[in-house]
């Protein structure tokens, strides 16, 4: 993420979430935090509670982020955020609970005649594989919420598309045939095929070095009747560090209504 | 195999449903899925930890290095590059790779005290990973990454406090100081569960081959065999080895190892003399008094005094004197009263130190900057008077310095003084670049030492041929101290690999 890049996804990240923009240089962003901003993402629970529990005048950051080192003047004034840095980490996060669930219908303005919009159901799943190393995989899962379709990389398909939040006028939605909790349960049922039917080599090598691994420290203690302690820690240390493991996780999902 | 599911999200989401809504914004739903995109690990091998720190200009050879520990060594690794080539930058890009690909969130790292604010400097403004710096009472439960100094950590209640965390990750600094397996912080290491864990060292040998056989044992048991297999197969005495090449191999597979010369980055050239220096007359006398005094008294029978006195009486008279009087002290028998204070008054009287003066002869020639390594503080004053005396002005230097008159030091060094004159334990954390001559007035027994002092002066960032002077007086202790010095360097290239010119080449 180059410097520009950072720079416009946090002009796009306040302005979505009505912190007031007080300045914008390009390179450096003065940003009024709301309450609920500065919460999330200004580490400072102690002064919110302190507020609170004295009922006195809230006085929400004004944050000056500085996205290019090598354009300001006055090194000492405002906050370096780079790819990598914290705050921005944390702003990353604060998008990941603001972004989690949507409803979306496709914008039908410019036909004349009433358009019906079909009801789909989207869940972006993050699979990882860990072991001593790790992989991830994005699968963005959609399900037509009529007959039961799934296909995979729906987000890519729907993300340019010209949605809006409320209902178009000239829209007429179908009512889903399959509810949105079953159609969730049929997607889960779906990355779990999907995982299953993966290439697991990965597992595999894991556990040989993790068996390798094994035949070395046991050759240490070969000599040794009663195990020390030491022995059993090296060897949950082992599992711990090979034993391979899948996690699902849920970036997040919604229900689109398209033509 | 389990496959893990997390987040509340579906609970969430069946409620939103339920009550329709509230949805969130459709541009922070897109967000969110780009950044876990860019952020996204597409593959098991390959570093994603450079991409994110954008504070640091990673060398070739330190992202081969923490390729190779994550991906042939499993994560478990001797860090052995040669001094000044970066093993901090290498174990902190290690620990992000870990920390991004989510295999590691708590670790524990073990410094000498002396480097603790360094290391806690570094992680936070080079790799953003919050750690702090671990005092008495710091709640340790509440943070993820602390530094600790070793001295701390194996003394209860810290040692007990630390095994009640679950570290994922162990780094441990300077890990020579773990060569001995009998001490405390051996077996507290030792007990600890190390899941990934670093052990960072430039001499992961220093004095005998069992040395690295603990230190590999503590990283990985088995590696090298038990005890007796590893004596068996390798080492029948300290310094003498069998299947050398098959004991090397075996330890490159966990340790990485990094040569100035393999760096790609061009190095200035070393030119190590051994100095011999003779004796006057009047010093042999007193030399050899010396050598006489455990036949003369019993208080002088421990081998451990004699080498001392001995290596002292190479030094100066000063030191000599002090540790000579010390003894005069605990001896009862006019005899040997008598004997002593005869060798003290000898030692009085000598006016001429052949050291100091072939020392004078170098600084001379030199013509420039010059550190003098010495084991004696009583050395070291006498140095910087007989220096001043012919007009040459000197600072002096010791490892217990603060880091501000460190600073001080090196500056008044670089400005004002011709010399400086450090003690042995002035040999770590000071960087003279800007100097090109160093003299190792006393020669230490091991030679790690000495590559640690020469360390001071070739580094990155210096521009001419650096040169090294060992001296040493000739048929005194000084002989054997060099002999054994070889004997040393020899194992260490047998086991770990090729040094820079530590000492004069044999012919």
């Amino acid at each position: 993420m180059y410097a520009s890049q950072v720079h416009d996804y946090l002009r796009t990240f306040f302005t979505e979430t009505n912190c007031e923009i007080v300045s914008d240089e390009g390179f450096q962003l003065t940003v009024q935090l709301t309450i609920d901003m500065d919460k999330k993402i200004m580490n400072r629970p102690f002064y919110w509670q302190y507020i609170e529990a004295t009922d006195s005048e809230p006085n929400p950051t004004r944050l000056m982020l500085i996205t290019d080192r090598t354009r300001i003047q006055n090194q000492f004034v405002g906050e370096v955020i780079h790819f990598g840095s914290g705050r921005l980490n944390q702003i990353f996060k604060a998008t990941k609970e603001l972004g989690s669930f949507v409803q979306m219908y496709e914008d039908v303005a410019g036909t004349d005649n009433q358009t019906t919009l079909t009801p789909y159901f989207c869940v972006n799943y993050k699979v990882s594989y860990y072991c001593d190393q790790t992989k991830e995989k994005i699968h963005s899962l959609g399900i037509n919420l009529i007959n039961g379709d799934i296909e995979d990389n729906f987000h890519e398909s729907i993300c340019n598309l010209n949605l809006q939040s409320n209902i178009p006028e000239k829209a007429f939605c179908l009512q889903y045939i399959i509810k949105p909790s079953r159609a969730l349960e049929r997607l889960d049922m779906m990355i779990q095929n999907i995982i299953t039917q993966d290439d697991h080599s990965w597992a595999e090598e894991a556990k040989n070095r993790w068996e390798k691994e094994l035949e070395v420290l046991n050759y240490f203690y070969k000599d040794t009747e009663e195990k020390p302690e030491v022995y059993e820690i090296e060897k949950k240390g082992l599992e711990e560090r090979f034993n391979p493991r899948i996690k699902v996780e849920i970036i997040n999902g919604g229900i689109f209504y398209l033509k | 195999m389990i496959i893990e599911r997390s987040s509340n999200w579906r609970e969430d989401f069946i409620e939103r449903v339920d009550n329709d809504g509230p949805w969130d914004s459709w541009t922070l739903y897109k967000m969110s899925y780009e950044v876990e995109k860019m952020n996204l690990i597409p593959e098991f091998s390959g570093l994603q930890a450079p991409k994110f720190l954008t504070n640091l200009q990673l060398l070739p050879h330190q992202v081969e290095a923490a390729q190779t520990v994550i991906e042939k060594m499993n994560g478990k690794a001797i860090l052995a590059d040669e001094v000044g080539l970066g093993k901090t930058i290498e174990a902190g890009l290690i620990m992000k790779e870990y920390m991004i690909r989510g295999l590691v969130k708590k670790a524990l790292i073990l410094v000498p005290a002396s480097l603790q604010n360094q290391w806690v400097t570094e992680l936070n403004v080079r790799f953003f990973i919050p750690a702090i710096s671990y005092r008495k009472n710091t709640p340790i439960e509440q943070y993820d990454v602390v530094v600790m100094s070793m001295d701390t950590a194996k003394k209860s209640p810290h040692r007990e406090k630390i095994y009640e965390q679950d570290y994922d990750m162990i780094i441990i600094d300077e890990a020579h100081k773990l060569k001995n397996h009998k001490t405390q912080i051996y077996e507290f290491v030792q007990s600890l569960k190390k899941k990934f864990c670093l052990l960072l060292t430039a001499t992961p040998i220093q004095n005998d081959v069992f040395e690295i056989f603990y230190l590999v044992s503590l990283l990985k048991p088995g590696h090298l065999g038990n005890y007796e297999t590893f004596q068996e197969s390798f080492a029948q005495t300290k310094r003498s080895i069998e299947g050398e090449k098959y004991l090397k191999e075996l330890v490159n597979q966990v340790m990485v190892r990094n040569r100035r010369s393999d760096t790609g980055i061009e190095w200035t050239n070393r030119q190590v003399q051994t100095i011999p220096i003779q004796y006057t007359k009047e010093e042999r006398e007193v030399y050899d008094m010396l050598c006489e005094l455990k036949s003369v008294s019993s208080v002088f029978s421990s081998s451990f005094t004699m080498v001392t006195l001995l290596k002292e009486m190479c030094s100066s008279k000063e030191a000599t004197f002090l540790t000579l009087n010390k003894m005069l002290q605990k001896c009862i028998t006019k005899e040997e009263i008598d004997y002593i204070e005869q060798i003290i008054e000898k030692l009085m009287k000598l006016e001429i130190n052949a050291k100091a003066e072939k020392v004078l002869e170098i600084i001379e020639k030199a013509n420039d900057k010059v550190i003098i390594f010495t084991e004696y503080r009583a050395t070291q004053s006498y140095l910087q008077w007989y220096l001043y005396t012919k007009g040459i002005s000197s600072v002096l230097f010791n490892g217990k310095y603060s880091k501000s008159k460190r600073d001080w030091v090196k500056q008044l060094f670089r400005e004002r003084d011709q010399v400086l004159i450090a003690t042995e334990s002035g040999g770590e954390g000071i960087n003279l670049q800007f100097c090109h001559h160093v003299i190792n007035y006393d020669l230490p027994w091991n030679p790690m030492k000495l590559e640690q002092r020469i360390g001071r002066v070739h580094r990155l960032g210096q521009e001419e041929d650096v040169h090294i002077y060992n001296l040493a007086i000739e048929n005194t202790i000084e002989q054997k101290i060099l002999d054994l010095l070889n004997d040393k360097i020899d194992v260490f290239e047998k086991v770990v690999g090729d040094l820079d010119d530590i000492l004069e080449k044999k012919a």
